[in-house]
């Protein structure tokens, strides 16, 4: 469940920088570049990123610029995983090395034919694996240069600011504390170092 | 500076944004202002967070039920535990909003919206408008309150008046 479906976590940012004026016509481009790729059932890729409708994590192809809603763009960042059981790879593992030590008659095993066994474990396993998807909507007010992105992970709020500045160009500043005060003064025309001469009061003065 | 070690520094304002707005709405003060937008009411509601400003990081207590009758969650504040996450709602008009914010990060957690009446089989961008309305509402009028808290504590009030009368508040929880 999104944002627009349901209840959520999200984290804030402020878009540093001016939005480009001819943004309609650079972003469907940036767009579809970064849009949601399955994962090749036959590769060893592990994880795929990238953009989905917001209102249906199915739809990848965003042919009609439906993410254009003004004044926002709206989409969904959907991240698709697939990772091999650690249990079941130990199990196929162990049933290899014991299947390679009768052929070969041997006792031991050495670490590094035991890495090459179970790279080829998991090579084969991985292709049995149904990735598991997760979406995070993510809505830019583009008249307030305000993002809110649908989680509150900071691995994931990380990866998807690094992921939002590949795809536009544009560099997220997280709206905390310290960063939201700071507006509040540049807002009021009030001295920005009055920030940070704050010091913390509440105990303090006990 | 780096982000990480600013955020760390500087972690203090938003928990001392969290203990104000707690004294405010617990001495019948937690409704702000928002210009022609009418005003907004904010009031703890459930679960809250605290934390050692100092030592003991790693102790955390965990209040849930009705905040205004918590005596613990009052005993830890005045026990100089710093108040770190709280469910807030907040209602302008008839509409109500439900969520935890975080003192670090002003992070949401369990963001919810008064009903919304689009269907989005019918009309997806009405279900898609009407959401982002209550969301940027919401986040507007805290925003708003916000803004009040930093005013006040860069003015000389906070020190002669607001101060005084929160550590006061603060004191009659032991």
């Amino acid at each position: 469940m999104g944002l627009i479906f349901g209840s959520g976590s999200f984290a804030r940012y402020r878009v540093e920088g001016p939005l480009p004026e001819d943004y309609l016509e650079q972003f469907p481009e940036r767009i579809s570049r970064f849009t949601f790729r399955n994962i090749d059932e036959a590769s060893e890729q592990e994880r795929s990123a990238g953009w989905v409708n917001i209102m249906d994590m199915f739809d990848n192809r965003l042919s009609a610029m439906e993410y254009l809603k003004e004044p926002c763009i709206a989409l969904s960042w959907r991240v698709d995983v697939r990772k091999v059981p650690s249990k079941a790879l130990k199990r196929y593992c162990r049933e290899a090395e014991e299947k390679i030590k009768e052929s070969e008659g041997l006792e031991f095993l050495s670490k590094k034919r035991r890495l090459e066994i179970k790279e080829s474990v998991q090579e084969k396993l991985l292709k049995r694996v149904i990735p598991s998807s997760q979406t995070y909507d993510m809505i830019w007010n583009l008249h307030a240069a305000t993002v809110i992105f649908g989680s509150v992970s900071n691995n994931l709020c990380d990866e998807f600011a690094e992921f939002f500045m590949q795809c536009f160009g544009l560099h997220l500043k997280p709206i905390f504390p310290y960063y939201a005060a700071f507006e509040v003064v540049l807002k009021e025309g009030m001295d920005p170092a009055l920030v940070d001469s704050l010091r913390p009061s509440l105990w303090e003065v006990e | 500076m780096q982000l990480l070690e600013r955020v760390g520094s500087t972690e203090f304002i938003g928990r001392e944004f969290l203990a104000w707005l707690w004294f405010k709405s617990e001495t019948g003060e937690g409704s702000f202002p928002l210009g022609e937008a009418g005003s907004v009411e904010l009031w703890y509601d459930g679960r809250i967070v605290l934390q050692a400003d100092q030592d003991d990081r790693d102790e955390k207590i965990i209040c849930l039920g009705d905040t205004s009758r918590s005596r613990e969650a009052r005993f830890a504040l005045a026990e100089r535990k710093a108040v770190t996450e709280a469910k807030i709602r907040l209602s302008i008009g008839d509409n109500e909003w439900s969520f935890i914010l975080d003192a670090t990060w002003l992070n949401f957690k369990s963001f919810k919206t008064p009903r919304v009446v689009q269907d989005d089989k019918e009309d997806p961008d009405g279900l898609f408008y009407e959401k982002f309305y209550l969301i940027e509402q919401a986040l507007s009028a805290l925003d708003a309150v916000f803004s009040s808290f930093i005013k006040l504590r860069l003015s000389a009030d906070w020190e002669a008046r607001e101060l005084p009368a929160l550590l006061q508040w603060v004191r009659e929880g032991k």
